[in-house]
């Protein structure tokens, strides 16, 4: 059986964080969590995630700021970006700095796997 | 009575100068002329009062004649008496009287009413000097003529023989034509008069009437007050000065409501621009602060939903749940749609083909409500310059509308054409945008109760919602407007109260020779 993808959500929200991470462990990818851009720096410094899952509106230094950084750090990794409906102009900024995903918040939880197994470009992680 | 209106008449005289001086200078003519008439009637009295004498005296003399015979012959005073019967019957004589040379009365024939003659001084002058004497003697009954003819009496004495004769007559054809002048002159200063003040008020009055009734409705505000006078003269081209005056006025009135109105409708659209901008900051605001919280909340009943049995009833709750945080979505979806800044991508399109991609969408909602969807368009519709993203959310908005607005059995129907399809008695409307140029006409009509002209004159408004509360955002009509209005397009919103509602876009053909948009258009409508 492969690994299971190593998923690294980042938000600075505990109730959100919490149900990305419940509903991701449940399909079986193997969860981190970071309260801002330090913690994610520290997590990325320590091992390496497949995806990493960035909310854009974070108090300090926001999703869009820390990407290029966080890319540097961990260059092998995808990322999907978070943000509030209609904001076009980060979604833009966000291609162009390298997220190979967007979600609108609020969205589907299938809408959050199915951005993921596009990101990652292979099959969902097998079931727990 | 007369009186009064003698002097109305006066005073309506005298306030015009020039009528004053015809009316004096008619009555000064009148008086000049009545003098030389009357003179003339003078002059012809003396000649016939003269040719009376001449024919009194040429009878006298031959009176005279005959009585000389008479007394020659030795007649008596009463063959005399006799002779001056016969006499008598001649017309205008009242008296013939023979005096002796002791100017004694021997014979005399006289008529009653007149005064008696006697033998005065002029009788005894004529019988001294023996030379016939001719007078006139003022009576009571009016002027007397009186010849008196000496005669030779037998003895070499002088007797007198008097005939006296009434002018009356004459006099009173005299006093009647003096009369009768004064009266006809008068009578021609009357008509005179009459007339003049029946031509001032047709003439002046009239006119001038109707300048004061225009210049009084041109006070009160009517601005559209014209005066026809056809005629050629000063009060004319005094008419003519009124209207060109009411003209301007009307001219700078229009100009200024227009002016106002512009104003009034750029300090609306200021007024709607900032309005914008405050919902748009709230509704981005919004959009950032509570799509975490609905995100956690859609996500966990997700996940509790994904956990409990497919009969559990629990399972309606959560659906319940996912329902509303959809719902809220929704309202900050559109929110933040109607604020953001729209700038079409225009190219040409076919407006069916989206029509009938939204009826599709709309086909299960609409099949849920027990409502007909019925597009009928010919396959063959110009396109229409258009961004097909907002050609979509136009038309899925005004279709939702004519959904919710449906009864159960209606039908919606999709049209084509350029009229409209409610009739045009008793339907109110509403017209958003302008369409300049060839343009197609979409109708999307529905069988529901319709709105009145007061609620047509608020749907273009944000937040205004006719549907129940919680049902509609009151959004989907200003954004139907703006994107209408974006692609230089109009909408029109026609309604009956209880006869549904028909709403037509008009939207510019597309045009294959770009020159062609710079010809004058033509607006098909």
């Amino acid at each position: 059986m492969a690994k299971p993808p190593r998923v690294l959500v980042v938000d600075d929200d505990a109730e959100m964080r919490a149900l990305l991470l419940d509903v991701l462990e449940k399909d079986g990818y193997e969860v981190a969590e970071a309260i801002d851009g330090a913690q994610a720096v520290l997590a990325l410094r320590a091992r390496e995630f497949d995806l990493i899952l960035i909310d854009k509106n974070m108090p300090g230094p926001s999703g869009l700021d820390l990407l290029p950084g966080l890319r540097r750090v961990c260059p092998r990794s995808q990322f999907i970006m978070m943000t509030a409906y209609g904001d076009v102009p980060s979604y833009i900024e966000a291609v162009e700095k390298g997220a190979a995903e967007f979600l609108f918040k609020p969205f589907r939880m299938e809408e959050l796997k199915a951005a993921i197994v596009k990101a990652l470009g292979t099959n969902p992680a097998p079931s727990a | 009575m007369w009186r009064r209106w003698l002097r109305a008449l006066g005073a309506r005289l005298a306030r015009n100068l020039t009528t004053r001086l015809i009316i004096l200078l008619m009555l000064v003519l009148m008086l000049i002329t009545g003098f030389f008439d009357y003179t003339r009637l003078v002059r012809v009295r003396e000649r016939l009062v003269a040719q009376t004498q001449k024919d009194q005296r040429i009878f006298t003399e031959t009176l005279a004649l005959a009585v000389r015979q008479n007394i020659r012959r030795g007649r008596t005073t009463d063959e005399l008496r006799e002779l001056l019967e016969d006499i008598l019957a001649r017309p205008g004589l009242v008296a013939v009287v023979i005096y002796d040379p002791d100017a004694q009365m021997i014979a005399a024939r006289l008529l009653i009413g007149f005064p008696d003659p006697e033998p005065d001084e002029a009788v005894r002058q004529a019988m001294s000097r023996r030379e016939a004497a001719s007078s006139m003697l003022d009576t009571p009954t009016g002027r007397l003529l009186r010849y008196v003819q000496p005669i030779r009496w037998p003895g070499g004495q002088t007797a007198a023989i008097e005939v006296r004769q009434t002018l009356g007559e004459m006099e009173r054809e005299f006093h009647r034509a003096v009369r009768e002048n004064i009266l006809s002159r008068l009578t021609v200063l009357g008509l005179f008069v009459l007339s003049l003040v029946v031509l001032t008020r047709w003439s002046i009055g009239r006119p001038i009437r109707a300048l004061m009734a225009g210049a009084r409705a041109i006070g009160k505000g009517d601005l559209a007050q014209r005066i026809a006078i056809r005629r050629r003269d000063e009060i004319a081209d005094l008419a003519e000065e009124f209207n060109r005056m009411a003209e301007n006025l009307q001219t700078a009135h229009t100009e200024l409501i227009h002016q106002s109105e512009e104003r009034l409708g750029l300090e609306q659209k200021v007024q709607q621009a900032q309005k914008l901008a405050a919902v748009g900051m709230l509704a981005a605001e919004v959009a950032h602060e509570m799509g975490t919280p609905l995100n956690v909340i859609s996500g966990r009943s997700e996940v509790l939903l994904g956990t409990i049995p497919a009969d559990h009833a629990g399972r309606r709750h959560l659906e319940v749940i996912l329902r509303q945080v959809e719902r809220i979505n929704g309202i900050i979806r559109s929110l933040l749609d109607y604020t953001r800044p729209r700038r079409p991508s225009l190219r040409p399109e076919s407006a069916g083909a989206v029509l009938r991609r939204v009826a599709d969408l709309l086909a299960d909602r609409s099949r849920r409500r027990g409502v007909r969807i019925a597009v009928e368009l010919p396959h063959d519709l110009p396109p229409v310059m258009a961004d097909p993203d907002q050609l979509y959310q136009l038309f899925a908005n005004l279709m939702l509308n004519a959904l919710d607005a449906s009864p159960e059995g209606g039908t919606i129907r999709v049209e084509a054409g350029p009229d409209p399809r409610l009739p045009v008695e008793s339907r109110a409307g509403i017209v958003r945008g302008e369409v300049e140029g060839p343009n197609l006409a979409i109708h999307i009509l529905d069988q529901g109760g319709g709105l009145t002209h007061e609620q047509l004159t608020h749907v273009f408004e944000p937040f205004f919602s006719t549907k129940a509360r919680g049902q509609g955002t009151g959004l989907g009509l200003p954004i139907v407007e703006e994107i209408v209005r974006a692609h230089h397009g109009e909408v029109e919103m026609l309604s009956i109260r209880g006869g549904g509602t028909e709403v037509i876009v008009r939207l510019p053909l597309a045009v294959p020779n770009p020159a062609a948009n710079e010809s004058p258009v033509v607006a098909t409508r």
